[in-house]
């Protein structure tokens, strides 16, 4: 969420991540809608549901597209399993920098989830 | 498809079955396998219902003959990773599964993980695993690596010697705490990150905001890392 906050300071935009956490939008962000809703499928939904989203994505922003959100949910998928599987610390100045929007929207309980 | 994200993906499914440097390439292959068949564990589901996921015993539902202590870490990376805590992973540890191997494990994991899911979301049938390769381990462990950055020892980019593989600087990577974080073994995590970049972005374009490198923008990228992050739970 780091860098879409300074993706947003490039420009000139402010970016809602509140609704990126919720599900329920309000980002800013062009298409959203149908990204987070393919996100949602892939990691929680059918078939089925994974087919409907990726035609809406594939409506909107085309093939390549499709391709490369694809990618991208794969690799964060993946790489959020390294983080949590070897106990990496956030960097000091990036958990300085987001002490405030994570604590605002509960990203913080996540490390009390941890057993 | 762009040619570099095909090939980089062929490339990491096909190293699955390579000898690795703490297990063999049919060891390897026999954690991707049980990786997916975690996803169809009926304790593995209880669990991540359970407020408490250790105060729900029970058997994991294998596919495979590996020792409990690895059957436990793939199940639980593969379905509840958000809440591993270091306890967790002093316990495999204790029981059995060394830290070499259980990083190697991990980086197995994250590649079917990440390839799986890839599949999955193009609609694609899931593919068949590769041929395993000979050869047998060396065990060979980074002399620089240290403790005091996450759970296991790991590898910062000072302490790299002309014996390993170049973990960094291959990839023109500056080391950060998630770099870092395969490094106990410098070839899983070559093998994660050559695959990973070309699946996101490398490090040189993340900031390079003026630039677009995809089809979908800097800010659709990290909306859509930042809600993958979200439903797995990941501080990071």
């Amino acid at each position: 969420m780091d860098l879409l906050r300074r993706s947003g300071d490039h420009s000139g935009t402010d970016y809602g991540l509140d609704g990126i956490v919720d599900g329920n939008g309000g980002s800013g962000v062009g298409h959203e809608k149908e990204l987070l809703a393919f996100v949602d499928a892939t990691i929680t939904g059918t078939a089925g549901e994974i087919a409907k989203a990726r035609a809406a994505v594939e409506s909107g922003l085309g093939r390549e597209a499709v391709i490369d959100a694809a990618a991208v949910i794969a690799g964060f998928d993946a790489i959020t399993r390294v983080a949590d599987g070897t106990g990496i610390p956030l960097e000091p100045p990036k958990a300085e920098a987001s002490a405030d929007w994570r604590a605002r929207l509960g990203i913080d309980d996540y490390w009390t989830a941890k057993v | 498809m762009r040619t570099e994200l095909s090939k980089a993906v062929a490339r990491a499914w096909q190293a699955l079955g390579a000898c690795g440097v703490w297990w063999t390439g049919e060891e390897r292959l026999t954690i991707a396998r049980e990786a997916r068949a975690a996803r169809h564990c009926a304790l593995c589901r209880q669990r991540k219902a359970a407020a408490i996921p250790q105060a729900v015993v029970g058997s994991h539902t294998t596919a495979t003959v590996l020792a409990p202590p690895a059957i436990e870490a793939i199940h639980r990376i593969v379905t509840d990773p958000g809440r591993l805590s270091e306890a967790w992973y002093k316990n495999i540890v204790a029981t059995g599964l060394t830290e070499e191997a259980y990083i190697e494990l991990l980086g197995v994991v994250a590649v079917t993980t990440a390839v799986d899911t890839f599949d999955r979301a193009l609609g694609t049938p899931l593919r068949a695993l590769p041929p395993a390769g000979a050869g047998q381990p060396n065990r060979r462990r980074p002399s620089g690596a240290k403790p005091g950055l996450g759970w296991m020892p790991m590898l910062a980019p000072e302490d790299v010697t002309a014996d390993d593989a170049p973990l960094y600087t291959s990839g023109g990577r500056s080391g950060g705490n998630v770099h870092r974080a395969l490094s106990l073994v410098p070839e899983a995590m070559m093998q994660f990150w050559d695959m990973f970049e070309p699946m996101y972005l490398h490090q040189s374009q993340m900031r390079d905001f003026g630039r677009e490198y995809r089809a979908v923008s800097h800010p659709q990228i990290e909306m859509m890392a930042a809600r993958v992050a979200v439903q797995n739970q990941c501080i990071y």
